[in-house]
């Protein structure tokens, strides 16, 4: 049986570092290599951390909305290993008693979140390396499961879903997805592996996927650590369990311990926002939308956002299927997410209400959605300028399929025959003939009353 | 001439402030040609500073309760545009792009770095033989150690004839050990009282900033301004000192089995204080002491030293081979025998599979540690021993010590030193023309008593 666990890091978009008062990068478009540093990301002598606390509440947020024990009192600790990106090297994590225990997040258990410091980015490039250590202090929070995960698309339904909680909670950044780096523990038959340092969302997937391929092959005998190679898609070992790391933890002593009170927890829980479960609870009985529908439409806060706003002008069923399906269709066409989403709910509200009172077909709002979605402007303006209205008359219409059955006699025998596809194709002539503005719907039922009489 | 009166002369005009700097650079630099307290005397540093304040002087806009007077700095406390080598190779020449803290203050209060003194490397010793760079000599016997860490400081304190306070450093006795051995006073606070940010760590835990002085008043003087809760670092207190008297005084019982001639003479001057004292037992600091103090020492020492691999600081090589050969290489040649051997006894306290039985115990037992101290606190106001177990030794007779016997120099030191407590070093006499230190162990926050103390034995 294939069990997965694994052990999230996530970046805090506070807006200082976790130790010093250095600018956060990962709150900044772009910041030029080394130039947010002090001599505490450098880690030159002499130099001590203070804490960030927003840090602390970030993670704080996270943890109670993840359901986690939270401990009474929490601290750092130094993890020691030598590696260039990291300036000090000893990392400041937490390690005996970390902020916060057994939370779950869906049906996965969540064994323990901590917070640590990022170490710096090394860049490869060709036979040198180079260092930026903007990276280094930036908060991450690290987040590690059981093995609850049967399956890799498991692991990527729940990073989805965390990433969802994390903009919902507001501790979420553009490059939130990017720089999510996972490592994964994973067993089938075999021994126990461990695939170090995945990023971004969609290669943990691949990397899981690989390694179950490659398991079937070579059943691992001995615990083992392997690599993810992004580049060639493969896994490689970097050591066996006989050469496991030590870390030779102390407690950090630049630092004192953190108390963290009941007060404070129970402030942090009133402040929280309505999460998707409870939203998708109320989407039903408010709007009376199917719950399938609503469990998509809170699956990320700016969706659901934008529904219940285009909810009060627009029916919620109309809105709940353009933003649930139109929405993300041409979204996925363009590649882009809904964070890249420029159009507002009055653009939205524009668009349906145009189609709710027959102005544009279905049609054509679909086209003018897509024209919205590469850049925002005003449809009830576009389609005076363009002309477009609805050819609603009955007659007219006949008109044109009258044409087209004139034009397409083997089309015609083709569907007298029972060939149903052959009536789209002639609705598809006559939709090209109005520029899709005869409503679909109309179309289909006169040909059908055409042909058969 | 006490600092505060050659203060108030600089700022009357009396002095100037140009000459004196002139003055005690000059003197410096004679007594370190043969004494070799500096690592590094900042002549021009101190030249360009004494003209600054000067002009303010004279535009009687200068303020500052140091105002012109000539402050030297343990090596291992940052010094902007000053190298800070902390007594190492693998920090030769290194100048830090920042003030740590106290000197942040000193400046503040116009007081003139003259130099960086000597000492053992990242304080690694006792005798501040363990110098990457020249071992300073005992101001009153040449073939005797200063002491140590703070070796460089202690002698210069004692060998200067001009108004001069000396910043130190102690994380298990490297303070009141070379006042001692140097005769002159020297003062350990409390542990958090004075910010440790921008001091080169040795054991974060224990280390502690305190001043050396050739009086009671110029140690006041210095504690006074160095002071203070710091955010950027975290383990600096809130607090005031308390406002505390000396009624009760106990001798420590432990310690009174060091040298006949050394005991006799701290009895002899407790007796001219006419203060009742008992005697007071310290088992557990006694017998667990020293290891706790080491084990303890040298897990974060060996964590700290862990930056120093020639990568954005400190001493470099070609780089070659890979990450892990070239930080070898570079440890190899610039750290020193003393400093290698703490970062390998160190880092086995701290391996899985030993830091249970060595590490987390001597944490547990550092807080029966100052249990005890805590305990012996609530019935009197003050602890006393012998500061050093010994009369300065000579070089030829260190050279022979094994590790575990220099280790054991510091029994009498390590208590106050694990438990934070403030302690200090005042003189108490001579034996064969050879300074000896009484040493003064006063409750946390209690830095008032060793002061009242100080000025009671002059």
């Amino acid at each position: 049986m294939t069990k997965i666990g694994i052990e999230v890091h996530i970046q805090l978009p506070t807006q200082t570092k976790l130790f010093c008062r250095c600018k956060n990068p990962s709150t900044l478009t772009e910041a030029e290599p080394n130039t947010l540093t002090c001599e505490n990301c450098l880690g030159l002598p002499g130099s001590k951390p203070s804490l960030n606390k927003e840090a602390i509440f970030q993670a704080l947020k996270l943890a109670i909305a993840l359901k986690c024990d939270i401990n009474k009192e929490t601290f750092f600790s130094r993890k020691s290993y030598f590696y260039p990106d990291l300036p000090k090297n000893f990392q400041i994590t937490q390690y005996e008693i970390p902020i916060a225990n057994s939370g779950f997040l869906k049906n996965i258990r969540i064994k323990r979140l901590h917070l640590e410091e990022d170490p710096g980015r090394l860049i490869h490039e060709g036979s040198t390396t180079l260092i930026d250590y903007n990276r280094s202090g930036i908060p991450l929070v690290e987040l590690v499961t059981e093995p609850d995960f049967a399956s890799p698309a498991e692991v990527r339904e729940f990073l989805k879903e965390l990433l969802s909680l994390l903009s919902y909670l507001q501790i979420y950044t553009r490059t939130s997805e990017a720089s999510m780096r996972t490592d994964a523990n994973i067993s089938t038959s075999g021994e126990r592996v461990e695939i170090k340092n995945i990023t971004g969302l969609r290669d943990v997937e691949k990397a899981l996927n690989y390694e179950l391929r490659r398991q079937q092959q070579e059943i691992p005998r001995i615990q083992e650590t392997r690599s993810w190679l992004p580049d060639k898609q493969i896994t490689i070992l970097t050591r066996t369990k006989e050469t496991e790391e030590d870390y030779g933890y102390i407690f950090e002593p630049d630092l004192t311990k953190i108390e963290i009170s009941q007060k404070e927890i129970q402030q942090i829980k009133k402040s929280l926002p309505e999460l998707a479960p409870e939203k998708t609870k109320r989407f039903t009985q408010q709007y009376k939308i199917k719950e399938s529908d609503a469990q998509v439409l809170t699956s990320e806060l700016l969706l659901a956002d934008l529904f219940e706003k285009t909810a009060k002008k627009i029916s919620p069923e109309s809105a709940a299927k353009w933003l649930r399906r139109e929405i993300p269709r041409v979204l996925h066409y363009n590649k882009k997410s809904i964070h890249d989403l420029e159009i507002d709910e009055t653009h939205l509200i524009e668009l349906l209400d145009l189609l709710e009172t027959k102005q544009i077909t279905e049609h054509t709002a679909k086209k003018i959605l897509e024209q919205l979605i590469e850049k925002p402007f005003r449809p009830s303006e576009y389609i005076k300028k363009q002309k477009i209205k609805v050819i609603s008359k009955t007659s007219e219409i006949e008109q044109y399929c009258k044409e087209a059955i004139k034009q397409n006699p083997q089309a015609v025998q083709d569907y007298k025959t029972g060939n149903e596809k052959a009536l789209n194709y002639l609705i598809g002539q006559v939709m090209g003939k109005t520029k899709g503005q005869a409503s679909h719907k109309e179309v289909n039922k006169i040909f059908k009353k055409l042909i058969n009489t | 001439m006490l600092a505060k009166d050659f203060i108030k002369k600089v700022k009357d005009k009396e002095i100037s402030v140009i000459k004196n700097t002139e003055k005690i650079l000059k003197e410096a630099k004679n007594i370190n040609k043969e004494y070799s307290y500096f690592n590094f005397i900042s002549e021009e540093y101190a030249l360009k500073q004494a003209q600054e304040i000067e002009k303010s002087i004279k535009q009687n806009k200068a303020q500052g309760s140091l105002l012109g007077l000539p402050i030297s700095v343990k090596d291992c406390i940052c010094t902007q545009s000053i190298p800070s080598s902390s007594g190492s190779k693998i920090l030769e020449n290194y100048i830090p792009p920042f003030n740590a803290t106290v000197i942040q203050k000193c400046l503040q209060e116009g007081a003139i770095i003259i130099g960086k003194t000597s000492q053992d490397e990242f304080g690694f010793g006792g005798f501040s033989t363990n110098s990457a760079f020249e071992i300073p000599k005992n101001p009153f016997d040449k073939t005797r150690a200063t002491g140590g860490s703070s070796g460089g400081s202690a002698g210069f304190t004692q060998a200067t004839s001009l108004p001069h306070i000396s910043i130190a450093e102690s994380t298990g006795g490297s303070i009141v050990n070379p006042s001692s051995f140097c005769g002159v006073y020297g003062l350990c606070p409390t542990y958090g009282l004075i910010s440790r940010y921008g001091l080169i760590d040795y054991a974060n835990s224990l280390d502690k900033i305190g001043p050396m002085a050739k009086n009671i008043e110029d140690i006041e003087l210095m504690l006074n301004t160095i002071k203070g809760q710091d955010p950027k670092d975290s383990t600096s207190l809130n607090q005031e000192l308390k406002k505390s008297k000396i009624k009760k005084i106990a001798i420590i019982k432990e310690s009174l089995g060091v040298d006949k001639q050394i005991k006799d003479l701290i009895l002899e001057k407790l007796d001219s204080l006419k203060i009742k004292y008992n005697l007071i037992s310290l088992p557990i600091t006694q017998r667990y002491g020293i290891q706790t103090y080491y084990l303890i020492a040298m897990s974060e020492a060996s964590t700290n030293l862990a930056k120093l691999a020639g990568l954005t600081h400190g001493s470099q090589l070609h780089l070659k081979g890979t990450f892990n050969e070239y930080f070898s290489e570079v440890r190899s040649k610039f750290l020193g025998k003393e400093a290698k051997r703490r970062i390998i006894l160190g880092t086995f306290a701290r391996m899985s599979g030993f830091r249970n039985a060595y590490y987390l115990k001597a944490m547990k037992v550092r807080t029966l540690i100052i249990n005890e101290y805590k305990k012996a606190f609530k019935k009197y106001d003050l602890l006393v021993s012998p500061t050093m177990p010994i009369l300065p030794p000579k070089f030829s007779e260190i050279e022979k010590l094994t590790p575990l016997q220099n280790y054991m120099m510091d029994i009498l030191t390590v208590g106050p030193n694990l438990a934070g407590l403030p302690h200090s070093n005042i003189p108490a006499g001579f034996i064969n023309k050879l300074p000896v230190g009484i040493l003064f162990i006063a409750d946390h926050l209690c830095e008032n008593n060793l002061i009242e103390i100080g000025k009671k034995l002059k």
